[in-house]
């Protein structure tokens, strides 16, 4: 379509080539910061206009933007452009990742055993249910199974962390929402190192790639982020506490982690968790505790969100996968809800119901997981992940409203403190 | 609607209580957080110490004792309350700490705590209600005769510059240093009926005050006085209300001791009271310590000159070691001695750990260790 409306430029810019000297051969593709641009004036607008007008989370915005632009609908983002603004995409999920690690306290778990009983429960319970499903309902084998069980396990840690930002909510359910998240995203990272090598062992007569790629991935991962932390403390010590300089030496750093994932084949999702965790772990004299990310990393969020809408598969949309997906979100939310109901730690039982509920995002990092799997073997695995693939499309949709569902009804969110309490 | 006053309620001579506003940090940069209401909430206490309440906005939570007649029973019932916050905040993964002030929150980022009391303060004051988010220590003091109660506010308004000084801790407010030793009674002086009790001879005089101001609409009930000093018919006693929370439960208990032998002392020995003249310089003289602490010139409306504070408190805590020694709380009065000799007080603490650190975040993370520190009240000398 695209090619269809510039075609006249074309030809006239060909004809002028001749007589003016200076002109560049006519662009064959979009220029990267133009591209930048582009998408984040579209996710913005759509985004911004959603929410002013119909409430919504601006997540939802974003992904409806690249969604509707994009290779699936009217063609306007295409596949070379989804290709080129990947690293924009890796360095958004990078930071955001970064500060979910950052905040997850595993100290709380000692102080709150009960925690750690609801977040095991939560694990445990969204593994086996969804891999049943998978493996007895939809029918797919034992590896697929459990890689599709392991992409969509977790909670969405960028989605979380941004609706929990846009509605400024602040207590006991939004703490807990964000705990859960960064473990689930922890255990389903694990996960997911070890079906990468089942899913060798089922495809490819080489034992070594099945031992050798989680290896490559678990240690990589740990090691580049080890290096980032490391050096990121080791300058930031240099530097006043909370000054601009550390939130440039934490950017720089984490940017510097991205690459040299990208370039090691590495999951960044994976390396910057670690590095956000370990950036916790290792700060003993609170160099980088209370340095924040700039509000410009919203810029970036919403880069992320146009691609993934845009990465998403509906042009293999078939209605029996549409229900399977349905199927398997309903299994994941009996699991969430179920383990949190079960165990929440001195929570009352309507506040860990919501915490069930806010927890139930499905995003970025699946559809990220998704690919990396299934690139391994592209001819078997775009099929065999299409299922958390379209899960993952319900759930851009479903997973921010129902995330800020539960912080407004925990009476958590700012406009909802205005108005009313919320419930005890 | 208008309350009755009601009839004071007679309690047992200088018997004491405690209410301590705390402050609710988050342990992740240590800024107030949202944590009140979740807090009381899932709270399982049978409040052998004293009740654990809401305060306005959700970032505060107050303590206070059960009535009891000496120091050590209170200090012992703050213990019990800390232990049991402890205790909580842990599961719940929130700090707590002392302090006038939190040294850097932002105001319009706090909540209203939920309920009609505190959405109808929120409704009359605006903005003020989420300033308020200061955080003190009430001293009650029982009396046995509502006259008594009357007398006794009326003869500590004199001594409220001795009770901001050696409790000022409040430095620091949006993130820089107010040049206070406590700033936090300027958030509460922006209230209509803050200030002091007007002379007042006995309680019949107060009663007809009190019912005028109700007449004028200009209060309904007796919560409505934020008065330095003021009577608490309901508990039968008067109510010190001038102190920051403390950075310490001992040096909480301290202040209760210095309320308790001072009212022995002034009801026992009954100095002739110019409360007309001192309300003339009342003002003046709680200005010089908030903003000066020790180094406060007091004026004095009856000998027409000014006195260094520091040297008016050595000589009443001298004045007051017996009636201190009698009452068995002469140690927890010598414990304020150093605030007054060496400026040790929880101000100066907070500047010299701020000159440490460069940094406020830190501050308060220390001032949340050392609230929970059994031994906090010694951390001082070694710090």
């Amino acid at each position: 379509m695209i090619d269809r409306l510039l075609s006249p430029l074309r030809s006239a810019w060909e004809s002028l080539l001749e007589r003016l000297i200076f002109l560049p051969p006519f662009p064959e593709s979009i220029d990267t910061l133009a591209l930048f641009s582009l998408l984040l004036v579209v996710g913005l607008l759509i985004g911004e206009w959603l929410h002013a007008h119909a409430g919504w989370p601006k997540v939802i915005g974003y992904v409806l933007a690249g969604t509707v632009f994009g290779p699936a609908l009217l063609g306007w983002i295409s596949i070379e452009a989804l290709a080129q603004a990947r690293p924009m995409a890796d360095a958004a999920l990078g930071l955001l990742m970064m500060e979910v690690g950052r905040r997850l306290d595993l100290s709380w778990l000692v102080r709150n055993p009960e925690l750690l009983r609801s977040t095991l429960s939560d694990i445990v319970l969204s593994f086996a249910l969804i891999f049943s499903f998978a493996l007895l309902l939809v029918g797919l084998s034992p590896a697929w199974a459990a890689a599709t069980a392991a992409v969509t396990m977790a909670s969405a840690p960028a989605v979380v962390l941004l609706t929990i930002e846009e509605s400024k909510a602040q207590g006991q359910v939004t703490e807990r929402i964000i705990l859960h998240t960064a473990l689930g995203s922890a255990a389903s990272f694990i996960a997911f190192a070890i079906v990468l090598g089942i899913i060798h062992a089922e495809h490819s007569e080489d034992w070594l790639n099945a031992l050798a790629h989680p290896l490559w991935v678990a240690i990589g991962a740990l090691l580049i982020a080890w290096g980032a932390a490391q050096l990121a403390l080791l300058i930031a010590r240099l530097l006043p506490k909370r000054s601009l300089a550390q939130v440039f030496v934490l950017v720089a750093s984490a940017l510097l982690a991205v690459g040299i994932a990208r370039m090691l084949a590495v999951p960044v999702f994976l390396t910057l968790f670690l590095m956000g965790i370990l950036l916790a772990v290792r700060d003993k004299h609170q160099t980088l505790r209370y340095t924040q990310l700039p509000e410009g990393h919203w810029l970036l969020a919403i880069i992320l969100f146009v691609i993934v809408g845009a990465s998403l598969p509906w042009q293999d949309f078939t209605w029996l996968t549409g229900l399977q997906a349905l199927g398997l979100l309903v299994v994941r939310a009996i699991a969430k809800i179920g383990a949190l109901a079960w165990s929440g730690g001195s929570l009352p039982l309507p506040k860990r119901i919501l915490v069930g509920v806010g927890i139930q995002p499905l995003s970025a990092t699946a559809v990220f997981m998704a690919y990396e799997i299934a690139s391994l073997y592209p001819e078997i695995g775009r099929s065999a992940l299409a299922l958390p693939l379209f899960a993952a499309a319900i759930m851009e949709l479903a997973g921010p409203a129902l995330c800020r569902l539960a912080l407004r009804k925990s009476g958590e969110t700012e406009t909802a403190a205005a108005t009313q309490g919320g419930i005890a | 609607m208008s309350q009755p006053l009601g009839e004071f309620k007679h309690s047992e001579a200088l018997t004491l209580g405690v209410e301590l506003e705390l402050q609710l940090v988050s342990k992740r940069d240590f800024d107030l957080t949202r944590a009140a209401t979740d807090l009381i909430d899932s709270l399982k206490y049978d409040e052998r110490y004293g009740e654990i309440k809401l305060e306005i906005t959700e970032s505060m939570i107050e303590i206070s004792t059960l009535p009891q007649s000496t120091v050590d029973g209170i200090a012992s019932d703050l213990a019990g309350l800390r232990e049991t916050l402890r205790t909580h905040c842990a599961r719940h993964n929130i700090a707590v700490c002392g302090g006038g002030t939190h040294p850097f929150h932002r105001w319009p980022e706090r909540r209203i705590c939920p309920g009609e009391r505190f959405d109808n303060l929120y409704q009359r004051y605006g903005y003020l209600a989420k300033q308020f988010t200061v955080f003190g220590q009430h001293v009650h003091v029982g009396c046995t005769s509502a006259d008594d109660a009357i007398w006794l506010t009326q003869a500590l308004g004199v001594y409220v510059p001795a009770f901001i000084a050696l409790s000022a801790a409040s430095p620091f407010v949006d993130g820089v240093d107010t040049f206070f030793q406590s700033a936090r009674l300027n958030a509460v002086s922006a209230f209509p009926l803050s200030g002091q009790c007007p002379p007042l001879a006995n309680w019949a005089e107060f009663v007809r005050h009190f019912s005028f101001l109700q007449s004028c609409g200009i209060a309904s009930g007796i919560k409505d006085l934020y008065w330095d000093v003021r009577p608490k018919p309901e508990f039968g006693t008067v109510e010190i209300r001038v102190c920051d929370t403390p950075l310490t439960i001992e040096q909480a208990s301290s202040l209760a001791a210095l309320a308790q032998s001072l009212s022995r002392w002034l009801l026992r020995t009954r100095p002739e009271l110019h409360t007309g003249l001192q309300a003339h310089v009342a003002r003046y003289n709680k200005f010089q310590a908030c903003r000066y602490g020790m180094a406060a010139m007091i004026s004095d409306p009856v000998a027409l000159c000014q006195r260094p504070l520091r040297e008016s408190l050595l000589e009443l805590l001298e004045t007051l070691s017996e009636d201190a020694r009698e009452l068995g709380c002469g140690h927890w009065l010598k414990a304020l001695l150093p605030i007054v000799n060496a400026d040790a007080g929880d101000a100066s603490w907070l500047r010299a750990r701020h000159n440490l650190h460069h940094n406020l975040n830190d501050v308060v993370r220390e001032t949340t260790e050392r609230l929970m520190a059994p031994t906090s009240n010694k951390s001082w000398e070694h710090s």
